[in-house]
């Protein structure tokens, strides 16, 4: 049969089970139209035997490649995984999020430690040199803190809460996901950016205690601190586990190890996101208001708290029997 | 695939299905990834300038009652989300609802799929997007730009994270199936003609039909080394007839061709 001959006769059919798929694609499989799955499935076949008969008599075509992207269509739909659903994004959060957590604890642990370590060389940069904050810090703060008052003040009461508390977690959330992608530069960046961060609050911290702002500053970030620095640490370790993966591949390819550990990894990353909008709308509405300070201290610690009892401890234990396959 | 005629020089994978069909696709090429990606940028950039100047206008309107302020602030805050979600959410949301195309994708036929063959999933969306950042380091994306050219399935750092692959989807011109072509036309009507009819390979003839549809849509010098180029490819086919010492022009000697088979 000629190309041309073998098109004209089983066009029709393909065309058919092009708008089947189409149809299906958009709005799913339902149960009730048992026909017309059917004829996707018989469809699906005949087109198969098409495409196994191009191959032999009609190598190096377009015709060919255009068989090959059909049957993958309808075969993508006839074995279709689970679609999206809440029990899925359920799961998401609540098993997958927590558990790969607890299966890189080591990983989150280097990233605490090299934040502390950034914590440690701010505190004692700013001890041996005052001028070491100059490195870090905008020269507005500075000036706020030498004149013995908090930035916070004046930054607040120009900005409006609903702009700043944005700003605040879409910048939060940023630092947190590059954490996280750069455990691709083999967590070199991931590292520059615990320790920068880390680096800035030790600063902070040693310039407000020699202006004597250090209540001021412990009761501002009392309410989303911890929140924020738990979520960093977190996204972090997500990064760590991407170089672990690169750097230290096992008895896997590098490539074969990326791809396992990565899945973790990022579920680490978008753990930190619902954290970090939380701890950017405290951070706005909250910390600098004057609610009192028993509150912001409950508050701060709830958040962090129950944070760590979500990753450590829910959704444990529900590995279910993997899936038979259904009989006839 | 090695005796393909045909001069697209896309490189070409095979797929391991499950039931032993070998899928074959053809894999996005750099420059078309890159312009997919200008596209999206194009988009995006414009959304982002139109809200900007709007926000800009706004601020420095000279009333100062509650409205110009309220809304000066949803604008400066939808602003920020909009930069956010651009750089964050732009291509994981469209990858995810449009099965792993964005508009800049889908105008020049992309796809991403898996390395299996199985449509993205919404963690190897996040995946290939969130490590971005990384693979566009460097002057013009150097680093993921690398990848695809040394990876052998042109994967960047993303993708070979993911296990995701960028297609192309080929577009097929149906209209040069239409025609009633070799034994079918000999027997029909053309037997008056002289000349011995020439048998081409499945994929020359429709390389040669290809052509020979799509030639007007180029000019001068291009169409020129075009039909000098499918003469040089299309001469080893016609050995042996006298069509092999025409003295036709190249392009006039692929219609003569095409009227033959």
């Amino acid at each position: 049969m000629t190309l041309g001959a073998f098109v004209r006769k089983n066009r029709p059919r393909w065309q058919r089970l092009e708008t089947m798929l189409g149809f299906i694609e958009t709005r799913g499989p339902r149960r009730t139209d048992r026909p017309f799955l059917r004829e996707l499935s018989s469809l699906y076949r005949a087109t198969a035997g098409d495409l196994a008969f191009a191959q032999t008599h009609y190598r190096g075509t377009t015709l060919l490649l255009f068989l090959h992207q059909l049957i993958a269509r309808a075969h993508n739909q006839i074995y279709r995984p689970h679609r999206f659903s809440a029990r899925v994004a359920g799961r998401f959060f609540f098993n997958e999020i927590p558990q790969s957590v607890r299966d890189h604890l080591p990983a989150v642990a280097w990233s605490a430690i090299i934040f502390l370590m950034g914590i440690a060389l701010g505190l004692s940069a700013v001890q041996f040199d005052e001028r070491a904050a100059s490195i870090i810090l905008p020269s507005n703060i500075l000036n706020s803190i030498y004149s013995g008052q908090m930035w916070t003040g004046g930054i607040f009461s120009v900005v409006p809460a609903p702009v700043a508390s944005t700003f605040l977690f879409t910048s939060n959330i940023s630092v947190a996901l590059l954490a996280f992608a750069g455990g691709l530069s083999f967590g070199l960046i991931t590292a520059w950016i615990l320790f920068q961060n880390g680096f800035m609050l030790g600063v902070v911290f040693k310039l407000c205690a020699d202006y004597g702002l250090l209540g001021a500053l412990l009761e501002f970030i009392a309410a989303h601190g911890l929140l924020e620095i738990s979520s960093i640490i977190i996204a972090g370790g997500g990064g760590f586990v991407v170089a672990n993966a690169l750097l230290n591949p096992g008895s896997h390819s590098r490539g074969d190890a990326l791809a396992q550990q990565g899945r973790s990894a990022v579920r680490m990353a978008v753990a930190c996101v619902p954290a970090l909008v939380t701890a950017g709308c405290i951070e706005a509405f909250i910390s600098p208001s004057h609610f009192p300070v028993w509150f912001k201290v409950a508050l701060g610690l709830t958040l962090g708290v129950s944070f760590w009892l979500y990753l450590l401890f829910t959704g444990k234990a529900s590995q279910k029997a993997p899936r038979s396959l259904p009989k006839g | 695939m090695s005796a393909s005629t045909s001069t697209w020089n896309a490189r070409r994978t095979e797929l391991e299905l499950p039931e032993e069909i070998d899928l074959q696709v053809e894999l996005a090429n750099v420059g078309s990834r890159t312009l997919a990606i200008l596209v999206d940028l194009a988009l995006g950039g414009l959304v982002l300038f139109i809200v900007y100047a709007l926000t800009m206008l706004v601020a420095h309107d000279v009333a100062d009652d509650w409205l110009t302020r309220l809304s000066s602030n949803a604008l400066k805050t939808l602003l920020i989300l909009l930069i956010f979600g651009f750089q964050w959410c732009y291509f994981n949301i469209f990858e995810w609802m449009w099965n792993g195309q964005t508009p800049g994708k889908r105008l020049l036929h992309l796809r991403v799929i898996k390395v299996d063959g199985s449509p993205v999933s919404g963690i190897d969306v996040l995946l290939r997007n969130l490590s971005r950042p990384i693979d566009t380091l460097g002057p013009m994306g150097l680093i993921g730009l690398l990848m695809i050219f040394v990876s052998r399935k042109a994967q960047r750092l993303g993708d070979l994270m993911a296990r995701t692959l960028v297609i192309h989807e080929t577009q097929i011109d149906w209209s040069i199936f239409d025609q009633i072509e070799g034994p079918e036309a000999a027997s029909s009507g053309s037997a008056t003609l002289a000349a011995p009819a020439i048998r081409l390979a499945p994929a020359q003839w429709e390389l040669l039909h290809r052509y020979l549809n799509r030639r007007d849509q180029f000019e001068g010098e291009a169409r020129r080394y075009l039909a000098l180029l499918l003469h040089e490819t299309l001469k080893p086919a016609v050995q042996g007839t006298d069509l092999a010492l025409s003295p036709l022009a190249p392009e006039d000697w692929l219609v003569e061709l095409a009227r033959r088979t």
